[in-house]
């Protein structure tokens, strides 16, 4: 199973990778492109899992070269799990993105990163309510400390797939 | 599939019923909790952490090593049992366990119950205590961790990740437990590249208690000089180890004061297991390394390997038989090193090739143990490489100084 | 008015932390000492101590700006706390110096006691009582 990190720029998507994977990382360029990507080996509970940190994107609409690769990577693993890094004082903005990813059909989990800078801001999320809503696995993360990170890894076997129309559902009561 | 303004729509939806503001509180505890982590900032307080934590070592086995064991050892203990040793000082009996019957200090006696006990109780006692004590305050108040996180990037490096700090730290204290903490590793290409640069670079706090005794000026050195060997070899090992280093996935826990209780009782349990792995091989590595002496083995080991020591190492030749205690207890070697003559930089050489020389016939087992026979072999092979280019290249380095 | 004081204090006592950080480092790379009245920059490790108190001056200096912002309050307690570590260890060292008698006999005699305490005393120790202001500010926010 591979493991696709998908995320906005500066949401500290790297930090995540970098929490998650250990040494022995690849960095490669996408064929055709001067896009760069990052590709790792995450190891839970025993199991070993690809991750690749795929570049940074706005939405599945692509707009410049970083988004086309993503939307490629994407369309190239359709059996992949996708770890959706949100910047949780900026949560609205990434879940466009998780959303688009969950409508396309993968399993997702949200990270909600720079949770301690969301709290800073004096945010509160609620994330069990969030987790209700969207019925995948929602974690809050502060990747440069660390924390919660092992709770995401753990939770990435429970991402299964939603329907839109699901959510749509939920939200709306 | 929703169009944008459907699922904007839905996002706001969502937002509504899951953000609130203003209603956390950052405390101060959260922002220190932040600022130990952040390289930045981080990083100047764990060498403020790391300065205190040697500091007090090495003021607390001053005082118990330099102001009270010494004297109890040298003004009573040895005296006392020159004379009521039941057997005559030409005796092999004397000599295997008071050893030289001129000696003034139990250092350079080299009898069982004269530099074994003295080694045991008079030095390795408060280093490992002292060593133990700051270790389970770092680890219980939560700051470990953070430190393994905060310097994770640099050990990736070397096919590890932070909490390599644990087996690394531990190791500082005694190789054995250190070897058995290599478990917390992921993978088996993870354990064997940690278990052998930890028993190959690390010296364990008898040696570093011993080393400060021997050459307190040089002590710094020395301990840069191996620190470089573990990188350097940590880098090559992962670069030609076949296998994968994943990173562990840690619990960070939140700051809290260490209770009295909880620290009492690890240090208890650690000091004592210590103890137990560590007496009978001391003793018994006096007694072996008597033996070998008194039936001549030594010398003609040391006229054998004294060639290689004096060319290649630029170490006097007596030193072979520090290296063969080193094989037994390497902070009994470094005290051996002491009574040869030789200059300051040629005691460096010799130290520093008994740190890194086979490790204490304790670790030796612990990495058949923990490595299985292939393992072993493959640390062994890593050392024998190492020794050698090791050893040479601080020679060499003395030669370009000019002071070889 | 307490915020403000509190902001020209710290510039002040970081300045001062800062330079002698920066003393120690000169110091222990040219492998000299120094004593002027009861200050004493010399001993081991001096390179470490001066790198601690440079940092330690560092973040006196970032902190003042806005102190009472927990953040910038956070700063200013690390660095009080990394003053601490090496005061606190050279106390702790001096206590086990005092304690036991040299050639003589097992325990110190009283004048020798007594002489481990006087002066001179390295910069992190003549520092110490300034930084407590910390520990004031922290208990005079809460309340």
């Amino acid at each position: 199973m591979r493991i696709l990190l998908m995320g906005h720029p500066n949401v500290g998507k790297s930090a995540v990778f970098n929490r998650l994977t250990g040494a022995r990382v690849t960095e490669s360029n996408y064929p055709g492109t001067t896009v760069d990507y990052t590709k790792g080996r995450v190891r839970i509970e025993g199991d070993s899992f690809e991750i690749i940190d795929v570049p940074g994107a706005f939405s599945l609409e692509p707009k410049d070269k970083a988004e086309e690769v993503a939307v490629k990577m994407l369309e190239e693993n359709k059996e992949a799990v996708a770890i959706c890094v949100i910047d949780a004082s900026k949560m609205e903005r990434g879940l466009y993105l998780a959303l688009q990813v969950i409508e396309k059909g993968y399993p997702v989990v949200i990270a909600l990163n720079m949770w301690d800078v969301a709290q800073d801001k004096n945010i509160e999320i609620d994330v069990k309510e969030l987790e209700d809503i969207l019925t995948v696995p929602v974690v809050p993360v502060t990747a440069i400390s660390g924390e919660g990170i092992r709770e995401l890894a753990l939770r990435i076997k429970e991402a299964s797939l939603v329907k839109i129309e699901k959510i749509i559902e939920k939200a709306g009561n | 599939m929703l169009d944008v303004e459907q699922r904007w729509e839905l996002i706001d939806k969502i937002a509504k019923r899951t953000i609130k503001f203003g209603k956390y509180r950052h405390t101060l505890q959260d922002a220190i909790a932040e600022i130990t982590v952040k390289p930045l900032t981080g990083i100047p307080i764990a060498i403020a952490v790391l300065y205190g934590f040697w500091a007090f070592f090495v003021a607390f086995a001053r005082f118990s090593t330099d102001g009270f064991l010494v004297k109890l050892f040298d003004m009573h203990w040895l005296p006392w049992l020159q004379e009521v040793f039941p057997a005559g000082k030409e005796s092999w009996l004397y000599y295997i366990f008071v050893g030289d019957p001129l000696a003034e200090n139990c250092f350079e006696a080299f009898g069982m119950l004269t530099s074994g006990l003295f080694v045991v109780i008079g030095v390795v006692l408060p280093a490992i205590v002292a060593f133990y004590l700051v270790l389970i305050v770092l680890e219980d108040s939560g700051y470990l961790p953070r430190l393994a996180v905060l310097i994770d990037t640099v050990l990736h490096k070397i096919g590890l990740h932070g909490y390599a700090i644990v087996p690394s730290i531990l190791s500082l204290g005694c190789n054995v437990p250190a070897c058995t903490a290599c478990r917390i590793l992921e993978t088996k290409k993870q354990r064997f590249i940690m278990r052998t640069i930890l028993a190959i670079f690390i010296p364990c706090g008898a040696q570093l208690g011993i080393m400060l005794k021997v050459i307190p000026e040089t002590v710094g050195w020395v301990i840069l000089y191996l620190l470089a060997g573990y990188f350097i070899l940590g880098f090559i090992l992962s670069r030609i180890v076949p296998g994968e280093s994943p990173e562990l996935l840690l619990d960070i826990p939140s700051y809290q004061r260490p209770t009295f209780s909880n620290v009492g009782r690890k240090l208890w349990v650690r000091t004592s297991s210590f103890f137990t792995t560590a007496i009978p091989f001391v003793l018994l590595g006096v007694i072996i390394i008597n033996v070998l002496h008194l039936t001549g083995v030594i010398d003609w080991l040391a006229t054998g390997l004294g060639p290689l020591l004096s060319g290649w190492f630029g170490v006097p030749k007596e030193t072979v038989g520090a290296l063969i205690v080193a094989f037994l207890r390497k902070d009994l070697a470094v005290a051996q090193l002491s009574a040869i003559e030789m200059t300051k930089y040629q005691m460096v050489t010799s130290v520093v090739l008994v740190s890194i020389y086979f490790p204490c016939i304790a670790t030796f087992v612990m990495l058949l143990k923990e490595g299985g026979v292939k393992g072993f072999l493959g640390s062994l092979a890593a050392l024998v490489a190492t020794v050698f280019l090791y050893g040479g290249l601080l020679h060499l380095i003395w030669i370009l100084l000019g002071v070889a | 008015m307490k915020n403000k004081f509190a902001s020209v204090y710290f510039s002040v006592f970081g300045l001062i932390v800062l330079g002698l950080g920066i003393a120690e480092l000169i110091i222990g790379i040219a492998g000299k000492s120094f004593t002027w009245s009861i200050l004493e920059i010399s001993g081991g490790l001096l390179l470490w101590k001066g790198i601690i108190l440079f940092f330690a001056g560092f973040f006196y200096l970032s902190s003042v700006k806005n102190l009472s912002e927990i953040h910038q309050l956070a700063k200013n307690v690390m660095a009080s706390v990394m003053l601490w570590t090496i005061a606190g260890m050279q106390i702790f060292a001096i206590i086990t110096e005092s304690i036991p008698g040299g050639e003589e006999g097992w325990i110190n005699t009283w004048e020798g006691f007594l002489s481990a305490y006087s002066p001179p005393y390295i910069p992190a120790l003549i520092l110490l009582p300034f930084s407590l202001v910390t520990v004031y500010y922290v208990y005079a926010r809460e309340k």
